[in-house]
């Protein structure tokens, strides 16, 4: 197709001609393919690659993201890698603290505990979010339930070490431990984004929850 | 109009005025009532909205505080002086939630100081849920009893929601108090409760006294009757469902077989 366009001005119109003719010439209708966009390859080079490629390019964010998280250093990259946030990586910890905790010898009601960690972490993340939300935090919705969630595997590492040893007073000191690095890391992350009278009663809830998260992880 | 809300309020008593930044909400609020500016799922959802909420937690860290040293004190009876004397559901939300926390934790403690040596602990969970509805339930339901009576009485000054605060925050003396419970020594448990019940039914009625000053004496008695027979009742549930030192699958609380109501064990056990 072909335009051509005068701009006339003694009336004020514009006048022009369209070729609307399709190119009969095979040779010129591939020199005249329309560019492939580069989200066009990207889709479908994605689409093609094998599973264990997707999946290990998902475990390697979740474990960049994790990196951010839980080593807090405040670098300006740290917060710009955590604004692209994304609910896998506190899926598979809240599986992970679920399953640990459920399976382990000291119970009778396995699938009790499963529902109960589950809900407990998930609408815990969403009342506190919105608890931020509410006392006027300029607070993205998923990207604080997306680093509540990261920030949930001190406290896995520490479900873990309880299935391991058997003395309490060293499984209370891992685990306080374990909370203690969890808010440290979720307490910077949310330390920013609430104004400065109202920033305890905003970090008050965060503590909260890993705390009885870590109790559960202590007790089960 | 909106200019002179502040004179307006003045005329109201000194403890119900509102400062600065509070008029401002108002203007923001009724702003938004205003039926001009409202978008189209404000008009109809507007409960579903975070900025409908928003005005309730208007609060900062030094207001949150005083209201709680302030609820531990049971005679001062100026609760509603503080910030003055806005409603939030901040400090009653959250008080709630860390009673519930801590009240599952000293369940727990007393189950497992009552362990025979060799015997294995199991934690105690399913209580939790429990709790939880009780709690829940109690909170929303007793301010409205609250605020039925003052109605039949009469006194508009204080809503729903001046209720709902000052329950919440009579519930602070709690959560110390339920941490404590958790000492083996039966004598050391009932005093605690007996000052629970105190502190709670004082706290709340010099803060009703203040607002009722101005009323008879038979309906001001009839109050304070209703509030002290609602927390005894609310006190003696405390005791005997998750203080005492019954075994708890006695009680039917707990669900050992999966298929049967909590409800029928707990009239089956009874």
């Amino acid at each position: 197709m072909e335009f051509e366009v005068q701009d006339n001005q003694a009336n004020n119109s514009i006048q022009g001609v369209i070729n609307l003719q399709p190119q009969v010439n095979q040779v010129q209708a591939q020199q005249q393919e329309i560019p492939i966009k580069q989200t066009d390859l990207q889709v479908s080079s994605t689409l093609e690659e094998s599973v264990a490629v997707t999946l290990l390019r998902d475990l390697r964010q979740i474990g960049v993201k994790l990196r951010c998280v839980l080593v807090p250093t405040m670098s300006s990259n740290n917060a710009k890698e955590l604004r692209n946030w994304d609910l896998w990586g506190p899926l598979v910890f809240c599986l992970m603290l679920a399953l640990t905790l459920s399976l382990s010898g000291n119970n009778d009601d396995g699938p009790g505990i499963f529902a109960t960690i589950f809900v407990l972490i998930w609408v815990g993340s969403f009342v506190v979010t919105l608890n931020a939300q509410l006392l006027g935090g300029k607070v993205s919705f998923f990207q604080s339930v997306c680093v509540l969630g990261y920030c949930v595997f001190p406290i896995n590492l520490g479900a873990l070490f309880t299935l391991f040893f058997s003395f309490f007073y060293l499984k209370m000191f891992l685990v306080i431990g374990c909370f203690l690095w969890s808010t440290y890391s979720a307490v910077g992350f949310m330390k920013q984004l609430i104004p400065e009278q109202k920033r305890i009663l905003a970090l008050y809830p965060v503590i909260l929850f890993y705390l009885f998260l870590s109790w559960f992880a202590l007790i089960v | 109009m909106l200019d002179n809300l502040n004179q307006d309020v003045s005329i109201l008593q000194p403890s119900l005025q509102m400062t600065d930044s509070q008029v401002q909400n108002r203007i923001r609020q009724m702003k938004m009532e205003d039926p001009d500016e409202q978008t189209c799922y404000q008009k109809f959802c507007n409960l579903f909205t975070i900025e409908y909420y928003r005005e309730y937690f208007d609060v900062t860290t030094e207001l949150v505080i005083a209201k709680v040293v302030n609820a531990f004190n049971p005679f001062s009876g100026t609760f509603f002086d503080i910030g003055g004397g806005i409603p939030e559901l901040y400090g009653p939300f959250w008080i709630l939630n860390t009673l519930i926390f801590t009240i599952a934790l000293s369940v727990n403690i007393i189950k497992y100081m009552q362990l025979k040596p060799g015997e294995h602990f199991e934690y105690q969970f399913e209580i939790v849920p429990f709790l939880a509805i009780f709690m829940y339930l109690k909170t929303l339901i007793v301010p409205m009893i609250y605020r039925v009576a003052l109605k039949c009485v009469s006194q508009d000054r204080l809503t729903l929601l001046h209720c709902f605060t000052i329950y919440g925050y009579s519930a602070v003396v709690m959560i110390p108090i339920s941490l404590l419970n958790s000492i083996p020594n039966p004598a050391i448990q009932w005093m605690l409760l007996v000052y629970v019940l105190f502190a709670q039914t004082s706290f709340l009625t010099s803060n009703f006294n203040q607002e009722l000053k101005y009323l008879p004496k038979e309906k001001k008695y009839m109050i304070v009757g209703l509030v002290a027979v609602v927390q005894i009742t609310i006190m003696i549930l405390y005791k005997f469902y998750f203080f005492s030192s019954f075994n708890y699958q006695q009680l039917g609380l707990v669900k050992k077989r999966t298929n049967t109501h909590i409800l029928q064990h707990i009239l089956g056990a009874n």
